[in-house]
């Protein structure tokens, strides 16, 4: 049977290989220094600019799985399942820019959330947000040295594994040296490759497979559901879960923090309203992709919906536009993995080693070092999970509830004085409990404790309206917009929810968090002078402050308990 | 859903891309100019 894909030879999959990572290797070392600035190393200078921040945020946050999932949600629900996937991503990068404005405000020399939150409560909290971000960024490592072994091996006689090892090698070549100031700079040129590319495909595909009547014919095909642009099934299967999980990635996001950290603190809102609108415009374009497979009855090959997009461009596109393809997808996956190596590598160096281990006393030349070797050691580890195609299932609703239960505790400690260190860790550990608890249906949801999982649910439903309006409209909108969300909820979600195990499972980690984060803050004494989080967190290394034969200088970073 | 509908629906996204990437590429040339005139490092 002909394979459904086109197949470039071995020459030119390498020569576009080598194009796009000599070409991202060669931009890296226009911004290369010999004695890189540690700081520099993490977040740039603080002052970056509107056009390098906006395409950075919007670069990372587009990965190779966002348009493939936003593709196969459109081939599954129907005309909203785009929306479905992208509306709500995009929407989430929204959401942040009010929280990272504070965030800047209270640490405006911050390398890591973590570090915030150390400069507020002291290790553990520091060290939750420091787990979940390893976790989170080594799993985002994997998927996107996977999606490269598998664009590679579809469309190429190369292996998978050469796919994997290819896009991990040619990550880690570019941004090894000078770190997130490489990082940054690259994602312009993924991006103009990305959206470039995004922008020609997308209308090409639809006149290439017979245009605007074809695709109308195509709707004839569509269940009842699926020509529903107000889809129930889409919104409880796909809208509604995605909608919760991405919050959570949002916030507690290092890659994410990092990029706050570094812009401009004036250009924050504009940088990521900026953001929203490209990450929607792109995935949502790209997945109507899937939409067009849909109406034109395209069978997805072996039954595996992330085929779609590979498929359709195989058979609507000529093999220059496929080559332009291919570069998009290794554009998104490398913006996204080198993003991944400088969060970690910023972890490693601020929250482990200068937090915990020096305490204070951070030589900058070993921090640098330690950077580095994480991005080795973490490269390392993406290749071995991405080509053993380990199952990981488990550890990635294991972080996603982490996330989930991270969200409260980080916003409160950084506008309510109240709340402590203890309320923050256990609310974290209750609230992970709890989830799974329901996530692996430890017991049987149904009767008074499915109820009253479900009144739990409707109080994390509460949180998460109450905090996007409390981000854009202040604390009584707030509460008023939490306290009415958990009320229609609850009268909703009573004896309902509980046939939705995965949204019931992420709900709860919100709700079971923030009702033990409160309660605990309430029971406290603590009135926390939100002034001391700037004095506590500093830049590592002094400006342009390396006299020949000493080395760069350190300064000195004031403990919590000072 | 008519045809005019489903095609504006496919051909917004690029459309938005395309003016998004415009602001973006304008906005980084800005941010080079204004690094250069102050002869600072852009990144």
């Amino acid at each position: 049977m002909a394979s459904p894909y086109y197949q470039f030879t071995t020459t030119t999959t390498l020569l576009l290989l080598l194009v796009f990572y000599g070409g991202t290797f060669l931009m890296s070392l226009l911004v290369r220094q010999k004695n890189e600035n540690v700081d520099g190393y993490m977040v740039s200078s603080g002052q970056v600019g509107f056009g390098i921040s906006a395409a950075s945020m919007t670069a990372t946050w587009i990965w190779a799985a966002s348009f493939y999932a936003a593709a196969s949600s459109a081939y599954t629900y129907g005309l909203s399942g785009a929306i479905h996937y992208g509306f709500w991503g995009a929407l989430m990068i929204l959401f942040i820019y009010p929280f990272g404005q504070r965030f800047r405000k209270l640490a405006p020399n911050a390398h890591t959330l973590g570090e915030l939150m150390h400069a507020r409560h002291g290790s553990s909290s520091q060290l939750i947000l420091a787990l979940s971000n390893v976790l989170g960024s080594s799993i985002s490592l994997m998927v996107n040295f996977t999606a490269a072994g598998a664009v590679v091996s579809i469309l190429s006689p190369l292996s998978f594994v050469h796919g994997v090892v290819i896009a991990g090698i040619g990550t880690l070549a570019y941004t090894f040296w000078s770190g997130f100031r490489a990082s940054i700079l690259t994602d312009v040129a993924q991006l103009i490759a990305l959206m470039g590319v995004a922008v020609i495909i997308i209308p090409w595909v639809m006149f290439s497979a017979g245009g605007p009547e074809v695709m109308a014919q195509g709707l004839e095909r569509l269940t009842a559901e699926q020509a529903d642009f107000f889809s129930t099934t889409a919104i409880l299967e796909q809208g509604a879960p995605f909608f919760v999980a991405v919050l959570a990635y949002a916030i507690g996001n290092q890659t994410i923090a990092q990029r706050l950290f570094a812009v401009r603190q004036d250009l924050i809102k504009p940088t990521f309203l900026t953001a929203t609108l490209g990450y929607g415009a792109v995935v949502i374009g790209l997945g109507m992709i899937g939409l067009m497979a849909l109406l034109l009855g395209v069978q997805p090959d072996g039954g595996d919906l992330n085929n779609i997009i590979p498929q359709m461009a195989s058979a609507y596109l000529p093999p220059f536009m496929i080559g332009l393809f291919f570069l998009l997808v290794v554009a998104s996956l490398s913006s996204t993995a080198d993003a991944d190596l400088t969060a970690l590598s910023a972890i490693m160096m601020t929250d482990v080693y200068a937090k915990n281990i020096a305490k204070g006393r951070a030589d900058p030349r070993k921090m640098l070092l330690i950077g580095r070797l994480t991005m080795i050691v973490a490269t390392m580890v993406g290749l071995i999970l991405a080509s053993f195609a380990l199952d990981i299932l488990v550890m990635l609703v294991f972080v996603g509830a982490l996330w989930g239960t991270v969200v409260f505790p980080v916003i409160a400690s950084c506008y309510w004085p109240r709340v402590t260190n203890s309320a923050f860790t256990w609310a974290v550990l209750g609230g992970m409990l709890l989830f799974t608890i329901v996530r692996f249906e430890l017991l049987p949801m149904t009767g008074v404790i499915g109820l009253g999982f479900e009144m739990i649910a409707a109080v994390g439903a509460g949180v998460v309206a109450g905090l996007m309006c409390f981000g854009f409209f202040g604390r009584i909108a707030g509460l008023a917009a939490g306290l009415i969300a958990t009320m229609v909820s609850a009268w909703y979600f009573a004896g309902f929810l509980n046939g939705y195990t995965v949204l019931l499972a992420s709900l709860v980690a919100y709700g079971a968090s923030t009702i033990i984060c409160v309660a605990l803050s309430l029971m406290s004494q603590e009135h926390f002078d939100f002034n001391l989080i700037a004095q506590r967190v500093q830049r590592f290394q002094e400006e342009d402050a390396q006299p020949a034969g000493n080395g760069p200088v350190a300064v000195p970073q004031p403990s919590p308990a000072e | 859903m008519t045809t005019f509908w489903l095609t504006f629906y496919i051909l917004i996204w690029p459309a938005l891309s395309a003016l998004v990437l415009f602001v973006i590429v304008r906005g980084f040339f800005r941010d080079m100019l204004a690094a250069k005139r102050a002869g600072r490092d852009m990144v």
